[in-house]
């Protein structure tokens, strides 16, 4: 049963859809990860963050904080997203290392949940999980070192 | 099983369907590509229209200072988070919004159709997956879904299953998580939005071609 809907119905209930996300996951997330980045900061670990992985973040053209990016990203693609927005309305990253690190925040973005929602779902044999995982890293890396030449 | 109940299956994954594409949906597909491109973002008068930077606006600015937005300037924690996070939800909205239409005129359709007779040279899997493959890039629980039927009604060997889910497993979700979560932070890239879309693209295109070569050479005895 299809009833008669116009476009400008359709892009309203996308537009819906838009703010259930914006409300429901984004604004939790953000909020999260501007707390969670205020405790970093407050508790000076930040910093030590940002010293400890300076080296190798550097590789990609980022501080070494933006690891807090990527860790974020691991755990759920929203909570990477916070940590970039949050990191960046601190001044810690600059709108160049956002674009650096936006792809990768997906490539390798919540591999936790996805390992049982995709890989258990479909019955994916479990000696290869490692090599999944493995991928989603290498094309993670890959993807930094492309946008640092773009961003 | 009985024949209904197979032909049933078959035609929810895709697969006794002779994909029919209306020419809405190429134009829908194509003026999509366009939006996110940022092609006609520098554009003067009426083609900048066809941009979603200019679509999503500026916010105005507070008189008296006449710099910060709403959300002021200088904040920290939750109360900036807040704030902040408000700010990015028009960009979420219209992204979906845009992807919504798209949709519902054939758009995704159109790109299945394009793709499906170039699964098996671009990662080695039938292009009866074409259908999981666009649905993956909408919704990771989908996509595992109809994955997992592929493989049950035997249309997938193990091998291409696997391959497909490595496919899948890089930035899961890819089309509705980018610009629902990625376009909060549309707002401050310095490169047009489908330059990113289109580098995850290639590089899940990519990965499944590692688990390709992984399968082939490294588990040959199992």
């Amino acid at each position: 049963m299809e009833s008669k809907k116009t476009v400008v119905d359709i892009f309203v209930d996308g537009a819906r859809k838009g703010w259930t996300v914006g409300v429901a996951n984004i604004l939790p997330n953000v909020l999260m990860a501007f707390v969670l980045i205020q405790i970093l900061k407050v508790t000076g670990a930040l910093d030590l963050l940002g010293k400890a992985f300076g080296p190798v973040m550097a590789v990609f053209g980022l501080p070494g904080e933006s690891i807090a990016v990527l860790m974020g990203a691991w755990l759920s693609m929203g909570g990477g997203v916070g940590v970039a927005a949050s990191l960046y309305a601190g001044k810690v990253l600059t709108m160049t290392h956002v674009t650096i690190l936006i792809p990768a925040i997906f490539l390798m973005g919540s591999q936790i949940q996805y390992m049982g929602r995709l890989l258990g779902t479909a019955g994916v044999q479990t000696r290869f999980y490692p090599v999944l995982f493995g991928i989603c890293v290498l094309n993670a890396g890959i993807a930094m070192l492309v946008m640092r030449f773009v961003a | 099983m009985n024949e209904d109940d197979k032909e049933r299956k078959e035609r929810s994954l895709g697969i006794l369907e002779d994909i029919k594409v209306p020419l809405s949906g190429y134009i829908a597909l194509i003026c999509a590509i366009l939006i996110f491109s940022g092609i006609f973002a520098k554009q003067q008068g009426w083609l900048s229209v066809i941009d979603f930077n200019t679509l999503n606006g500026h916010y105005g600015a507070i008189a008296a200072t006449g710099k910060a937005t709403f959300r002021g300037s200088g904040g920290n924690g939750a109360r900036d988070g807040f704030l902040f996070a408000i700010s990015l939800v028009p960009a979420v909205m219209l992204a979906l919004g845009i992807v919504e239409v798209v949709d519902h005129l054939g758009g995704l359709r159109a790109g299945q159709k394009l793709l499906t007779p170039i699964l098996r040279p671009l990662m080695g899997i039938p292009g009866i997956a074409g259908l999981a493959l666009v649905t993956s890039l909408q919704s990771t629980d989908a996509g595992a879904g109809m994955t997992k039927m592929l493989r049950e009604e035997d249309f997938l060997t193990e091998d291409e299953k696997t391959i497909f889910c490595a496919f899948q497993f890089s930035a899961g979700g890819t089309i509705t998580n980018y610009l629902s979560s990625g376009a909060a932070l549309f707002g401050f890239m310095t490169v047009p939005i489908i330059v990113p879309l289109a580098l995850m693209f290639i590089l899940k295109i990519f990965g499944a071609n590692l688990m390709r070569m992984y399968l082939r050479h490294a588990v040959k005895e199992a």
